[in-house]
């Protein structure tokens, strides 16, 4: 009976659950066949998640970094939402040229990030990977198993990157090399599918604890 | 013909018997709970070793960028990330890309802060804050790089960021230690590339993310990495902790034996029903 009373919705907190429940249940529900619960909580979902998103844009976004300023005194942000807005004017056939003036700001500035980024990313990479395979006096230090590994992912590393020489016909060692390098990424592409497994797997696990914790308290 | 029917069969079972088995292996796994151990795998002990060498009053950043629709990936690994922030006495602010985030990571924070014994932490503000939510993460981490004040006018309560007692003598990006980035989305590399060069990466992703992870641990510019729900459950046994990734690592572990078995069962009976086909 105790079990009953806190089970039931008679609380806020406690119809919040059944809510979420109810929700779980509905888009669990494809899995036994196509149903209207299934669409309606669906389309709930997709609606709900793009109003949300709206709430903390306006409040934590336009409020914070462009109301707050241009009342205290920075009027220049003023002119931020009719040069955004020049975007629609992409609709336009006479005055669609105004668009690509704010269009091209953006693909300059994302330009210019992006070779920034282009380089912090990749630079070291390429640094780390010329991996020593033979001791000599500047790795003394280099073990037979890193020696190994090192060895391993350098042959990985140029036999894909032989596989995405497309400029011209690949043929004999280049051919040989291109089909292992093809193999490595088709066994890697197997690891990120069992990541993928494992992922999909972890959100059901959670659903299903929310059910029987949350929901039925039987954990 | 015996042979053949329960082959072909086997091939025709219903998807939904298999949904069945494998919700009740799930829910037999979660209610009846055993400690199992876990493989440390050198990425986590990596996240593991670095927010263990912190010092009391270091700042971290958490980057929290995850939805509801990976919570059970993503709670565990920050509820464990937090709890271990905690135990070493080090400050931390969060900030989200994603809007969900926001009020998720935030109510997280406070579970776990509030249920913390170190009583500093109980009060909002003191150790921890939380930024609240920008949309542009690359702008977002370029000006809190140079300054933190003018880049995040207010934290999430509506606070002026240099009244936060968290926050003082943090003028930057530069004044933090080391960010953490806990994801489902591709956010990492503009954290590796638009950060302060002081500042240490760690990265707690999904596991479809994971294998993203690697060529930047390869390259040390990770410092570690916590693979999901496996992670999580790594990390709480680095710290000896017991929460969610021990909790759900089982019914995990054991709903993926269970799909193998599926697989090698579905593949024997289409192998055992096209022979017995040859024959006939």
């Amino acid at each position: 009976m105790e079990w009953l009373n806190d089970f039931l919705p008679l609380s806020l907190e406690r119809m919040g659950i059944w809510i979420g429940a109810i929700c779980t249940v509905a888009l669990y529900s494809i899995l036994y066949r196509e149903n209207p619960a299934y669409r309606l909580f669906e389309h709930l979902f997709i609606g709900l998640a793009a109003g949300y998103s709206l709430g903390p844009l306006v409040g934590d976004i336009l409020y914070k970094y462009w109301y707050l300023p241009l009342t205290e005194g920075a009027w220049w942000w003023a002119f931020a939402v009719p040069f955004g807005m020049w975007l629609y004017f992409i609709y336009s056939e006479k005055y669609g040229w105004v668009s690509r003036i704010v269009i091209g700001v953006l693909i300059g500035a994302s330009a210019g990030l992006f070779f920034q980024q282009f380089c912090s990313l990749y630079v070291p990479q390429i640094y780390a990977s010329f991996k020593p395979i033979i001791p000599t006096g500047a790795n003394e230090g280099l073990l037979a198993s890193n020696a190994i590994n090192n060895f391993i992912f350098i042959v990985v590393l140029l036999s894909v990157l032989t596989y995405f020489l497309f400029s011209f016909e690949q043929r004999g060692p280049v051919k040989r090399t291109a089909v292992l390098g093809r193999w490595m990424l088709m066994i890697a592409l197997g690891a990120i599918f069992g990541n993928t497994l494992m992922a999909r797997m972890a959100l059901l696990v959670g659903r299903v604890y929310y059910l029987l914790h949350d929901w039925l308290m039987q954990i | 013909m015996q042979q053949q029917n329960i082959w072909t069969k086997l091939i025709r079972v219903d998807r939904r018997i298999l949904y069945l088995i494998l919700f009740l292996n799930i829910a037999v796994f979660l209610m009846f709970p055993f400690k199992m151990p876990a493989t440390i795998t050198s990425p986590a002990r990596g996240l593991y070793d670095a927010v263990d060498s912190l010092q009391p009053n270091d700042l971290v950043m958490i980057s929290s960028n995850w939805s509801a629709s990976t919570m059970a990936e993503n709670q565990p690994q920050l509820e464990a990330i937090i709890k271990h922030l905690i135990r070493k006495g080090a400050r931390f602010t969060l900030v989200s890309n994603e809007a969900q985030s926001r009020d998720l990571s935030k109510r997280i924070a406070v579970g776990v802060t509030q249920s913390s014994d170190n009583a500093e932490y109980h009060t909002y503000g003191q150790k921890w804050a939380h930024l609240g939510f920008v949309t542009d993460l690359i702008a977002a981490i370029r000006g809190m790089g140079s300054n933190l004040s003018e880049a995040v006018k207010q934290d999430v309560e509506g606070t002026p960021i240099d009244q936060l007692p968290v926050l003082q003598g943090a003028k930057s990006l530069k004044d933090y230690k080391m960010v953490i980035d806990v994801t489902p989305s591709g956010t990492l590399p503009y954290w590796i590339s638009y950060r302060p060069p002081n500042l240490i990466v760690g990265y707690a992703p999904t596991s479809v993310m994971a294998a993203e992870g690697f060529t930047y641990l390869d390259s040390k510019q990770l410092v570690g990495m916590i693979t999901g729900l496996k992670g999580a459950h790594e990390y709480e046994q680095l710290m000896g902790e017991t929460g969610l990734g021990h909790k759900f690592i089982n019914a995990i572990s054991f709903s993926h034996v269970l799909i193998l078995l599926f697989i090698g069962l579905g593949n024997l009976a289409m192998i055992m029903a096209r022979r017995a086909q040859g024959e006939a």
